[in-house]
């Protein structure tokens, strides 16, 4: 009796260790895994302007004018230091939600990130 | 918006005039010159542009009578720290401003800075351009430009240069007769949209106002165009109209800024507007390239569309006279 409630037990254990190994595979399984993903900052403009990217990706904006850029989140959630010609700037998106951005000193310049 | 007239000088010497068939007395109401080597002469007389003549006229006018009271120079954009093809050397070019400034037959009483002191507001170029203007002798008041509050929204700035100035960094004074109010138009942008003044600046302004008598002569300055320009590329002021409004009681206003590095004027009743050159590079006329940014011109052109503004005021006339001329 005891080596088959041993033996239970050990099958149970094993079959709780699979499903919870098989569990985040099942509920992720339709998402795509985090990207990296690069915007242009070129001629006052952000190319892509608008990107759908899957939760945790990370974001780089570069930019590539002669003046300085500020890559700024309308609701505050992001905001880099002000972007010389060729300086970059990442942020890893961990929630979803829909972010609208824009250069806080050429504010005409508007871009959105959205992870679904 | 009735009552407009536009002038648009470009390097290359040509006026575009935008007239209005609205039967208002255009008398003595002529024409800006463009550039044209030694400069362009705009005389706003009674708040109205009176008369224009290249650089030398202003003498023979003083000569005539008109009393002398004051000048000052305008000097906008330097952006100490740029480097790129379209200027290597900001540096030279601030000194040869200064130069400038220096040989000016009638020496300025001071200068106003219309913003963008440095590109990246890092403290070195602001020290930089102190040095620089130090050689003039001559007071210095300063708004900042967007460049100038890129990461601290203007601690820098307001530390070195904002000591009597209220909230963001705005503030009047009073010289010889003439009410000067410095104004900030480049803190809390909102996304889409153009240069800001705020509710709290506004009211500051309209109490400012409040205590002026109406024939005293208005000088505003601030770094952004108060006046649409060119929206497409933010060359205006979302709030500007409701500041403008509160100067139409005024018989004579002359609103200078810099930021759009070319000289561009307009009259609208009492009010002329005027941007001066920057310092350090052109930018290119509105919607004439693909964007605003810098713009390369062959080398020894670069210092004839670079420049500073003159400007004397001639009490007996009631006349503000705008001198533009380039660096070269």
């Amino acid at each position: 009796m005891l080596r088959l409630h041993s033996l239970l037990v050990a099958i149970l254990g094993l079959t709780l260790i699979l499903a919870v190994a098989l569990r985040p595979s099942s509920a992720t399984g339709q998402t795509a895994a985090p990207q990296a993903i690069e915007i242009k900052v070129d001629n006052f403009t952000f190319s892509p302007a608008v990107v759908t990217v899957p939760e945790n990706s990370t974001v780089t904006w570069t930019n590539k004018d002669d003046v300085p850029h500020v890559i700024a989140s309308t609701d505050g959630v992001f905001r880099s230091k002000g972007l010389d010609t060729d300086d970059h700037y990442s942020f890893q998106f961990t929630k979803p939600g829909t972010y609208t951005y824009y250069c806080s000193i050429h504010p005409k310049m508007t871009g959105k990130i959205v992870v679904p | 918006m009735k009552d407009i007239k536009q002038f648009v000088s470009t390097a290359s010497g040509t006026i575009e005039q935008d007239h209005n068939q609205d039967g208002i007395d255009r008398r003595g109401f002529l024409k800006c010159m463009a550039w044209a080597g030694s400069g362009a002469l705009c005389v706003v007389e009674a708040g109205v542009l009176k008369s224009t003549a290249l650089g030398a006229q202003l003498g023979s006018m003083k000569k005539a009578g008109a009393s002398h009271q004051l000048s000052f120079v305008q000097i906008s954009d330097s952006h100490m720290g740029f480097s790129k093809p379209a200027n290597p050397d900001v540096v030279a070019t601030l000194k040869a401003a200064v130069t400038k400034i220096n040989a000016l037959p009638d020496p300025p009483d001071f200068i106003l800075h219309t913003g963008d002191i440095t590109h990246l507001s890092t403290p070195e170029q602001f020290d930089t351009v102190e040095q620089i203007l130090k050689s003039t002798n001559k007071e210095v008041f300063f708004v900042p430009g967007e460049h100038d509050v890129l990461n601290d929204d203007g601690a820098m700035f307001r530390d070195r240069y904002g000591r009597n100035s209220k909230g963001a960094g705005w503030y009047s004074f009073n010289q010889n007769g003439i009410h000067f109010i410095g104004l900030v138009n480049v803190m809390n942008l909102k996304a889409g949209g153009l240069g800001n003044l705020g509710t709290e600046q506004l009211s500051w302004l309209e109490d400012d106002l409040r205590s002026v008598k109406h024939s005293t002569p208005i000088v505003v300055f601030a770094h952004i165009p108060l006046w649409t320009v060119y929206p497409q590329w933010g060359w205006g002021t979302d709030d500007g109209a409701l500041a403008l409004s509160y100067l139409k009681k005024f018989g004579s206003v002359t609103v200078l800024n810099g930021h759009i590095h070319q000289t561009m004027q307009k009259v609208e009743g009492k009010v002329t507007f005027h941007t001066a050159c920057s310092t350090a590079f052109p930018q290119p006329a509105p919607g004439q390239a693909e964007g605003p940014g810098p713009m390369k011109v062959p080398a020894d052109q670069l210092r004839k569309v670079l420049g500073i503004t003159d400007v004397n005021y001639l009490q007996r006339r009631r006349a503000l006279a705008l001198v533009d001329s380039s660096l070269e």
